[in-house]
């Protein structure tokens, strides 16, 4: 089965699990918690920097996916889109009350220390984990930061130019051309969830 | 604003790096532009992707048993609020148990271990409060001792003294018989050349309260004034005073029942007197 093929299984049965949570299916939250807890705390511990608030926030997030599942629209976006989105913005918006950006700033372009159990290196996700970093690294490096500075420490663009004293003109066209670069690298993966 | 500048924000909108003025702009246009529409929904699966960058991290167990709790209580809530639908009945029925994650041991040892830390702590507070309290028993007791003891020892130097002031080579003795009011009573009273005296009475009655007995020294119908006392519950009483220098030599010694503080012209009657 390839990748592509078993990716489209997984979101078609994603959406058939938020249908059942939105019917208040406590172990289809159960499933979708199993399916998504390894990659969420991951992103909220890197863009938190704490784990303690990681927990918190990954807690608040499936609350909200308990009590908001019946908000989800399957044609106006994916499954892991909208749990994705939901989580960073908690994180973000927690980074925010924290006051901790500048902090966090500093370490944007920094990879996160690795620490997943062996339980997880045959799962799918490492294959599409494999596969953005792939395509992160092959963007231009200027690219690159920018979007990172974005996703990870939710600083705008205009606090990208004044963190890089650059232009925010040049701030805004980086931005465009690296997320235009990074659909095209990972156009079959997105067409796959079509 | 044209069509192809809100489409150059749709990349940093799904990132939400847009300052907030054209997040607003953009979002009003979104509302009816069914192609942006489409184009921010490819961004944000772009975007999302990125989270596959940060590093896969297990949460602790608790943290699942932790939602498990959290929306259960909402349910609960809802059901004692009265507010269950149809919907909501059947939804029960569908309700499944979260597959139980192996527990923690480390956690419930430390669980264990702060019950058995409050129980030390408890039982560790009780003993002080114990030890405490018999401390105070003990304390109390030792003061009675002492107190005891303090009295054995005044009452030895007063018959200490009395020796003394008996066995000198001029002591004067006067002896004092009981009136009327105390036909029981009797003292004896013993005095230097230098007017050193003390007096020891027996049988007295017990003084009112605010009363006390008052010693007076009489030489030629003039009353002078001596120190007050308080017998004890046996009638029995000391007193240690200085005689006036003009009332040494054939005096007559009375003691009246005064006011406690003592007064300068006797006022109550007499209960003990000596012969002139």
């Amino acid at each position: 089965m390839s990748l592509g093929v078993q990716l489209e299984s997984a979101e078609g049965s994603d959406v058939e699990l938020l249908h059942a949570v939105a019917r208040g299916d406590e172990a289809a939250l159960a499933r979708l918690y199993d399916g998504y807890r390894v990659i969420l705390f991951g992103l909220l511990v890197r863009i938190l920097n704490s784990r303690e608030e990681a927990e918190d926030i990954l807690q608040d997030v499936f609350i909200q996916v308990w009590r908001r599942a019946k908000d989800f629209d399957e044609t106006r976006g994916r499954p892991f889109t909208w749990l994705v989105t939901l989580a960073r913005s908690r994180a973000i918006d927690r980074l925010r009350q924290l006051g901790a950006r500048q902090r966090l700033a500093t370490g944007a372009a920094q990879e996160q220390t690795e620490a997943v159990s062996d339980a997880l290196t045959d799962t799918i996700r490492v294959a599409e984990r494999e596969t953005v970093r792939q395509a992160l690294a092959e963007l231009p490096e200027e690219q690159r930061n920018t979007l990172v500075l974005a996703y990870f420490d939710g600083l705008t663009q205009s606090e990208i130019a004044a963190k890089l004293n650059a232009p925010l003109g040049t701030i805004k066209t980086r931005m465009r051309s690296g997320m235009i670069k990074l659909r095209a690298l990972l156009g079959s993966q997105l067409e796959n969830f079509g | 604003m044209t069509h192809e500048n809100y489409k150059e924000l749709l990349a940093a909108k799904a990132l939400s790096a847009l300052d907030a003025g054209e997040a607003r702009a953009l979002d009003t246009h979104l509302e009816s532009c069914v192609d942006c529409q489409a184009e921010v929904i490819k961004s944000e699966d772009a975007a999302a992707l990125l989270a596959f960058a940060a590093g896969p991290l297990e949460p602790p167990a608790y943290v699942r048993e932790r939602i498990l709790v959290s929306i259960r209580a909402e349910g609960a809530q809802k059901s004692a609020s009265g507010r269950v639908t149809d919907a909501d009945s059947q939804r029960e029925g569908n309700v499944l148990a979260f597959e139980r994650q192996p527990r923690n041991v480390w956690a419930s040892l430390g669980s264990f271990g702060a019950i058995a830390a409050a129980l030390v702590l408890v039982a560790l507070m009780i003993g002080l409060v114990l030890l405490w309290q018999k401390n105070q028993v003990l304390q109390n007791e030792l003061a009675r001792v002492n107190e005891g003891m303090n009295q054995v020892q005044i009452e030895l130097a007063r018959q200490r003294a009395m020796g003394e002031l008996l066995t000198s080579p001029d002591a004067h003795m006067a002896k004092l018989t009981g009136t009327n009011v105390a036909p029981g009573a009797h003292a004896m009273l013993a005095y230097d050349r230098t007017g050193h005296a003390m007096l020891m009475a027996k049988g007295l009655p017990s003084a009112p309260e605010g009363m006390a007995y008052q010693l007076w020294y009489i030489k030629d119908n003039k009353k002078m004034p001596g120190k007050v006392f308080t017998p004890d519950a046996s009638g029995n009483g000391t007193l240690e005073d200085q005689i006036p220098a003009g009332a040494r030599e054939a005096a007559v010694f009375a003691i009246t029942l005064e006011p406690k503080a003592g007064v300068q012209v006797p006022t109550g009657s007499i209960y003990l007197v000596s012969s002139s």
